[in-house]
């Protein structure tokens, strides 16, 4: 059964009315659509591939149900099917050759199976002999399924209530203050110390709207996300100021590459408007990847937390207590942050300031498995396949002997802990910014 | 010429390779052909003369083209580098297209196997360049093509053992029809051609078409001078160089619409992957 039908999808009233996505008008349209996409990345990622299989095994879903759809080439195959229909000689004079692929009910079905399965980890891409990268073939799929209306919905729900938070916000600035005020006892119980203003007069202890400050900090609608990352900023006296949006970015998830640029600019024209020079993600991996990698040359640095930690460490700015953690410590590198954003040392320099016990997972840095809750996965719920499709990676944790497994991922972290409980693996599984506000010592 | 003409021919040819042969077949090939044989030495002469310029240009022109779509289609819109991050990305993507260390990681067999394929690539082309008699890349006066048939059997071996890899899961599930098809055409073509630069010298007389019959024949289709190769290009061996360049030339005519644009699309589709600028 695919995924589509699994979770009880059916198409569109509109989308069957006008003959199902196999019509010449919706079919014309998402033509169109499939063009807007090709970039000249993405015409080399279609017409490369040879597949020599190599990528197949790359995959945490194949490694843990073995089948052919859930490979690497085999998501993109059903892209390139349709690419080789539309697009090429081949597609027009013979079909048969490469198995071509029509807009209809079915190749939408395939399409849908195959983009949100996949959670754009990006192993295979490491593994590809040409480096194709099936997220970004993903990202063609999905923008078929947004264009015919067959996205899941509760990504898009979720993108336009960013876009909407970004419209209101002057309306909720007075409440949102409100609320970061209540979480101050909080903050205050695992750092006493708040920094102060210009004026020498105390700041908030999770300051908000400060013009000047040096670094803006984009954190997650969830308290967890603000207090611990105030601690540790208030600790090593930084100057800072909480955004007043949060950074995830859905549309990003749903492949909407416009929202996804209208998310990311609210933060973008907040830390223009605030001057700073720095913008810290929380830790979420894909609001950082978009941010740092996605939006273009910025007038301020953008990094993520877990950087600035390590920063702070590195600079003797915040101490730490390396006795709280009991047994063995590894660390899950995020897929978004490492492998395609560059972090890979920093939170190693940052476990080994809490803890003398730091293992690795094996294989960690560019071969980690995904944790398989990646690509919307999450918020989508999806606890079944999730749980399936990441025999490989509980198999990875289990093998390392670790009892305490950090990352520094919201997505990851949700997932984690949803594995941990489903396979009995008997771990805490905590924020790597968690474990340094609770070991911050003065 | 009819059939026992040419079997004369290919007698009086394998009895001697020597100028005295050549005018010998040139003898036997001055006989009128008639009727089918006439069809067929047409179709013969079209594919081993016009049917190359028209194949080559074919090719030239649609890569050309497809190239051009390609590079001419906006960039991506942002970064798309894996990490960590590699102090030449032209260097990284130079080691990723030809040594192919994804491979030798994953699978080491394939890889001796693709890495003798793609060697012998190269030298089946200077082998081909080097029949040019103005072009000399073995000692004057070698009476084999360079490699003296190895280079041949090279790209044929690995060529079966794609085959049958394709055959065996998870690449099979993955695999089109186009995919046998290509390496079946390929497998043919190299096939025929092993059977030029080796396999006709299998005779008590050595090469039955010498390497200066070859070089005869390319520097007509240098010089543009359409004249029929069969004057000097003796004996049966004629109808496996004709289906050879048939498939050469099906080859050539597909390969800007196959898979195979990864010959040159590797090294740029890597430099993306390898390329950190943000």
């Amino acid at each position: 059964m695919d995924l589509m039908t699994r979770r009880g999808f059916a198409l569109s009233a509109d989308t069957v009315a006008s003959g199902g996505a196999g019509s010449s008008e919706l079919s014309a349209r998402l033509k169109v659509l499939f063009e807007t996409k090709l970039n000249a990345a993405m015409r080399m990622y279609l017409d490369t591939c040879a597949r020599c299989g190599i990528c197949v095994e790359s995959c945490h879903v194949y490694a843990s149900m073995p089948e052919t759809r859930y490979s690497a080439v085999g998501r993109a195959e059903v892209v390139r099917k349709i690419f080789r229909r539309y697009f090429k000689v081949q597609g027009r004079f013979a079909p048969w050759l490469g198995e071509v692929l029509e807009f209809d009910d079915d190749t939408v079905r395939r399409l849908y199976d195959a983009a949100y399965s996949c959670t754009g980890c990006r192993r295979c891409m490491v593994h590809c002999p040409f480096g194709i990268d099936t997220q970004q073939i993903m990202g063609i799929a999905k923008a078929l399924l947004l264009g015919a209306d067959q996205e899941p919905k509760i990504l898009s729900m979720l993108s336009d209530m960013s876009v909407t938070k970004g419209e209101t916000i002057v309306d909720t600035r007075d409440a949102f203050a409100q609320a970061l005020g209540n979480l101050e006892g909080e903050v205050l119980a695992l750092w006493p110390k708040v920094t102060k203003r210009a004026d020498g007069s105390p700041n908030a202890a999770i300051p908000y709207g400060q013009q000047g400050a040096r670094v803006l900090y984009v954190a997650l609608s969830g308290s967890h996300s603000m207090v611990n990352a105030a601690a540790i900023m208030n600790a090593a006296r930084e100057s800072w100021t909480i955004s007043s949006f949060e950074a995830v970015n859905f549309a990003a998830f749903v492949g909407d590459s416009a929202k996804m640029k209208l998310i990311a600019a609210r933060i973008v024209n907040e830390a223009k408007a605030l001057g700073v020079a720095e913008v810290a993600i929380v830790e979420c991996g894909t609001a950082y990847r978009v941010m740092r990698h996605m939006m273009g040359p910025q007038p301020f640095k953008v990094v993520a937390f877990v950087e600035l930690i390590a920063r702070y460490v590195k600079e003797g700015r915040i101490r730490l207590d390396d006795s709280l953690l009991e047994g063995d410590v590894t660390y899950h590198d995020p897929c978004q942050i490492a492998r395609n954003g560059g972090i890979y040392e920093e939170p190693r320099e940052v476990l080994r300031a809490v803890t003398p016990r730091f293992v690795e997972l094996t294989p960690n840095r560019a071969e980690n498995w995904c944790c398989g809750g990646g690509g919307g996965l999450i918020s989508m719920g999806e606890m079944d396949f999730r749980m399936k499709s990441s025999k490989v990676k509980a198999e990875q944790i289990a093998a390392s002997g670790a009892k305490v497994i950090t990352t520094a991922c919201e997505n990851c972290h949700s997932q984690l802990v949803d594995l941990n409980e489903h396979y009995g693996l008997g771990l805490k599984v905590e924020f790597l910014s968690a474990i340094v506000a609770k070991a911050l010592i003065s | 010429m009819g059939p026992e003409a040419v079997s004369a021919a290919t007698e009086v040819a394998a009895g001697a390779v020597s100028a005295g042969a050549v005018s010998a077949v040139s003898a036997a090939s001055s006989l009128p052909p008639t009727g089918l044989a006439l069809v067929l030495a047409k179709v013969s002469w079209f594919i081993v003369v016009p049917g190359f310029y028209i194949a080559l240009a074919f090719a030239l022109v649609a890569l050309v083209w497809r190239l051009v779509v390609i590079f001419r289609a906006p960039p991506p819109p942002f970064q798309l580098a894996i990490y960590p991050a590699p102090r030449s990305a032209f260097g990284a993507a130079m080691r990723d297209a030809f040594g192919m260390p994804q491979v030798r990681r994953k699978d080491p067999v394939f890889w001796v196997f693709l890495m003798v394929f793609h060697i012998g690539l190269f030298g089946i082309f200077f082998g081909h360049v080097d029949i040019l008699p103005q072009v000399s890349l073995v000692r004057e006066g070698s009476r084999d093509m360079i490699g003296a048939g190895v280079f041949g059997l090279m790209v044929t071996v690995p060529v079966f053992w794609f085959i049958g890899r394709r055959f065996k899961s998870p690449v099979r599930e993955i695999s089109t029809p186009g995919d046998y098809i290509l390496l079946l055409l390929l497998l043919f073509t190299f096939l025929l051609g092993d059977l030029m630069s080796w396999g006709n010298s299998w005779t008590a007389q050595g090469f039955v078409m010498t390497k200066a019959d070859f070089a005869t024949y390319f520097d007509g289709l240098l010089k543009f001078k359409f004249e029929d190769p069969r004057v000097y290009l003796h004996g049966t061996h004629y109808h496996f160089l004709t289906l050879h360049l048939l498939l050469a030339e099906a080859t050539l005519m597909v390969l800007p619409f196959t898979k195979v644009m990864h010959a040159f699309l590797s090294l740029p589709v890597n430099v993306v992957r390898r390329r950190v600028w943000t």
